[in-house]
């Protein structure tokens, strides 16, 4: 279902060309999210970069380890190589790259989940109570979110019968998913503050009353990768709806399909930021209700897929 | 046909059985004892290998052989099927014997004459060796099954002076007596058959029957292989209470290994006792039956266990969880057998990964409990509540018991990823033409999320935070177990890092077991064109559709190499910044200090999810 036949070595540099427009927009990205929430509390807000800036500078910053073994080191490691692999696999634009077809939509869930065990891996191993508090909101949250993630992605499989991403992704055009289709552009929507992990659904980190839960104990360069890692994840799972449900624009031209869906994912994080400034942090009791129902709706959208 | 194959299955039991009767005179030399039976089961076990080898390696299923013993006939048959539990079998009981010989002289046991235990042990092997083996559901059967539940019940009753594990044996022994009754009632029911009659006739006179009686009879061979196994509700009487009290060492048997044997009745039951006569919807419904059960028992079991504190409870509910998978394969592979050929090359995959996930299981499972046991023997706990830590003190096991846990988990590239892989690929690939599959498969997703918790919680809580300097008696000192108990665990981490990294050796075994069986699933399955869909290569597996265009795959080694070159990188950047590493005590907001009553529990762990799912019991301390 790839579009077009491209020479070998194009895609390899197609994977460089994801890891790079990912690594250097996630923190923009960020960036229009506390712009955004610094307007609805009238103030002036950080520049679009800050977060770039937070980034290097914590890399520079020394490095405090509480715990004195491996499992905390290596956690924020494992989080940020686990990401860069779903980016690498990732069809950007309907183009796929040299490692697409080295994993599915199956594999694909559980490397996000890898990214999520690291963060719980650092947690545990912090010693620290709120950094546990954190780990089992964070589970928790997993737990009932993945799912929903993924029977977004079944809606393509069902669709074209392959696991294969570029198909399950692109392999459908947006009329072909009729109902169920429009149902899981809503879920997505509603569940969207909960795969970012931003208020109302930001119960793990919780500043105010966690500060910041799982990665309570970490600082400097672990922090930097850990906090990488979160704005690279907030940027796949803000565009994975826009690159499902919204169609190419059969130009050909890759460049111009990719500006079009990376606009489409700016507009995505204004709604974040809009959403996570006005709307009060849920307790993890009404999260797991909410994404409960946000659950049986898919999955009555799934049941219609394949009944219909 | 290779000649041996029946000679050395009859060499290895009959030394196992001699071993029963000469280990135990040793006993009061420990160590002399654990010894001889390490050396009896590893013996015995190589003549196993050698017949199971001899199986896969022929051009086709054997013959069987009529054993005959004190005037009776029993019907033996060996074939790729059998072959492939026999070395598992052979493997595991081999690899916790080594255990044994540490594990027994436990601080714990001192007081404990150790005669009884090597008694059962290689009687215990024999029985399941005989199970997987004996071709009748009479004579032979209730010899194998006897053996092998009165042993494992004085097993697990080892430790007599706590009135409450002499109760789960009990109840154990109980449950699988009506198991037993069940599966010979469904075997002696049948018009024209009586104590001795192989399988194949069984199913032939199943065929002639009216749908009434076949169904109640199937069912009771079902139910009694499904109580073994731990299906849903069943297992839930027994499996918990009795792998949790059991020595750790047994735990890692019943739960690798044993509960396989209920899995080997079930799949017998449900592809060689239905003969091709039946109507194919008949057959349909059966497997629509068996998937339910399936996801019923792998979310409840899951779920159940996610609430547990007691390290050996989880483990063991999780069992129940894990085999509801393996159940929701072999259900799901029955179904698509069903007229719709189109679905076929899906059954294949599914029972691939029905086939897969034994294998799997019985490793990744036994090294938990034996971790577990490591844990037990040297803190004397295995209340989560009570440990934490662990890591720094016992390292080997803790990286041990880490890739168990994320093979359990199914983490990609590690060994539970394949065939939880194959086992959801096979349910969301039918699509409409079996639609509630695909339900079944979202529901199989969203346990293996909680399988993950389960194990970041078990993982978490023993080995990472703290607490177990807090709650071990000050005169044990919490140290990394000897050689001799991290050698087997070394073994199977071996084993299980193999099946995680090169699955292709395993579904190129998969392919010797349909080439030596007789029976539908190599009729059905193993023609030229099936076998195609299912290419695997030294990166992986992967499964194409009938126009060749490859719908699903699983490459671990390319994501091995992935990982590791993005790790660099991560690597790379952490560092780039030049920063200093510094030591410094957990900070708890300034006014706190880290001590037993500032410490978050394992039972505090995903309370309110646990209060979301109370419904689905096994609750702990509600």
């Amino acid at each position: 279902m790839t579009t077009a036949t491209l020479h070998p070595i194009w895609s390899y540099v197609q994977v460089l060309l994801n890891l790079l427009v990912f690594l250097a927009l996630a923190p923009l990205f960020d960036g229009i999210v506390r712009r955004v929430t610094a307007r609805v509390q009238s103030r002036q807000g950080p520049p679009l970069v800050q977060s770039f800036y937070d980034v290097l500078k914590l890399l520079g910053k020394e490095n405090i380890d509480s715990t004195g073994i491996l499992p905390f080191r290596l956690a924020p490691v494992i989080a940020f190589a686990s990401m860069l692999c779903v980016i690498a696999i990732l069809p950007l634009a309907g183009r796929a790259t040299a490692f697409t077809a080295y994993a599915d939509a199956i594999s694909l869930v559980y490397l996000l989940t890898l990214g999520g065990v690291a963060v719980l891996l650092g947690a545990f191993a912090s010693k620290n109570i709120y950094a546990l508090i954190g780990a089992s909101r964070e589970m928790t949250t997993m737990i009932m979110v993945e799912p929903i993630l993924f029977m977004i992605l079944l809606l393509g499989v069902l669709k074209t019968g392959s696991l294969d991403l570029s198909a399950v992704i692109y392999g459908t055009p947006m009329a072909a998913f009729g109902l169920p289709g429009m149902v899981m552009i809503a879920v997505s929507l509603f569940g969207l503050q909960a795969f970012v992990a931003r208020q109302p659904f930001d119960m793990a980190e919780a500043e105010q009353e966690l500060l910041g839960g799982p990665f309570i104990e970490y600082s400097g360069p672990n922090y930097a990768l850990f906090k990488y890692y979160m704005m690279l994840k907030q940027m796949f799972y803000a565009y994975l709806p826009i690159a499902m449900f919204v169609p190419l624009l059969g130009t050909g031209f890759y460049l111009a399909d990719l500006a079009l869906q990376l606009v489409l994912t700016a507009v995505v994080f204004l709604l974040i930021g809009l959403l996570s400034a006005t709307h009060p942090r849920y307790r993890i009791d009404q999260a797991i209700r909410y994404f409960g129902v946000l659950f049986l709706i898919a999955l009555a959208a799934i049941a219609a897929a394949v009944v219909l | 046909m290779d000649t041996t194959i029946y000679p050395h299955l009859q060499t290895g039991l009959a030394i196992l059985l001699g071993a029963g009767l000469i280990t135990p005179l040793l006993a009061s030399k420990r160590q002399l004892a654990g010894i001889v039976n390490l050396l009896a089961v590893v013996l015995a076990g190589l003549f196993f290998a050698s017949s199971a080898i001899n199986v896969l390696s022929g051009p086709g299923a054997p013959a069987s052989f009529d054993l005959q013993l004190a005037g009776l006939t029993i019907p033996l048959l060996v074939d790729g099927f059998s072959a492939v539990f026999l070395l598992l079998i052979a493997v595991i009981a081999s690899v916790v014997a080594l255990y044994c010989i540490g594990y027994m002289q436990m601080a714990h046991y001192r007081h404990y004459s150790l005669r009884g235990f090597y008694f059962c042990y290689p009687v215990f092997i024999a029985g399941m060796i005989a199970l997987v083996t004996v071709d009748d559901l009479s004579t032979g059967f209730t010899i194998a099954w006897q053996l092998m539940t009165l042993t494992s019940f004085w097993l697990i009753r080892f430790d007599h002076h706590d009135p409450v594990i002499v109760r789960s044996a009990n109840k154990y022994l109980l449950l699988m007596q009506l198991a037993w009754a069940a599966v010979l009632t469904a075997g002696l029911l049948v018009p024209g058959c009586g104590w001795g009659t192989p399988l194949h006739y069984i199913a032939e006179q199943l065929g002639t029957l009216d749908v009434g009686l076949r169904t109640l009879l199937l069912a009771l061979a079902f139910l009694g292989f499904g109580m073994k196994a731990g299906m849903f509700p069943l297992g839930q009487l027994w499996l918990p209470d009795a792998h949790s009290v059991a020595p750790s060492p047994i735990s890692a048997l019943l739960s690798g290994v044993m509960l396989k044997t209920g899995i080997y009745g079930l799949i017998r039951t449900l592809f060689w006792m239905t003969p091709e006569s039946m109507p194919a919807h008949e057959l349909q419904y059966w497997g629509m039956a068996v998937a339910v059960i399936g996801v019923v028992t792998l979310f409840i079991g899951t779920s159940q266990s996610l609430k547990q504190v007691d390290a050996k409870r989880l483990n063991a509910y999780s069992s129940i969880g894990q085999i509801g998978y393996i159940i929701l394969a072999i259900g799901a592979a029955r179904y698509y057998l069903g007229p719709n050929a189109a679905l076929h090359a899906l059954a294949l995959l599914a029972i691939l990964g029905a086939f897969l996930h034994v294998l799997n299981h019985a490793i990744f499972k036994s090294l938990l409990f034996l971790c577990v046991g490591s844990v037990q023997y040297t803190t004397g706990t295995k209340d989560l509540d009570k440990l934490g830590g662990l890591f720094a003190l016992m390292p080997i096991t803790a990286i041990i018991a880490g890739i168990a846990a994320i093979a359990v988990s199914g983490v990609p590239a590690f060994s539970g990823f394949t065939s939880k892989w194959a086992i959801v690929a096979a349910t969301l690939l039918s699509g409409k033409a079996a639609g509630i599959f695909v339900i079944f498969g979202v529901i199989a997703l969203v346990t293996s999320a909680m399988t993950l918790a389960t194990y970041v919680k078990l993982y978490g809580m023993t080995f990472t935070s703290v607490g177990v300097e807090w709650n071990t008696d000050g005169n044990a000192k919490v140290q990394e177990v000897g050689k001799l108990m991290l050698a087997p665990k070394l073994l199977l981490t071996a084993i299980c890092l193999l099946q995680g990294l090169c699955p292709w050796l395993f579904v190129a075994l998969f392919g010797r077991v349909l080439a030596t069986s007789e029976g539908v699933l190599t009729h059905t399955l193993a023609t030229p064109a099936l076998l195609a869909t299912l290419s695997e290569r030294y990166a992986g597996v992967a499964v194409s559709n009938a126009s060749g265009t490859a719908v699903a795959f699983s490459l671990p080694l390319v994501m091995v190499a992935l990982l590791v070159v993005a790790g660099l990188f991560a690597r790379w950047l952490k560092h780039a910044g030049g920063a200093q590493t510094r030591q410094a005590p957990v900070w708890l907001c300034g006014y706190q200090t880290l001590n037993n009553a500032n410490r978050y529990l394992s039972s505090h762990i995903f309370d309110a999810f646990k209060k979301f799912m109370k419904w689905t019991g096994g609750n702990v301390r509600a």
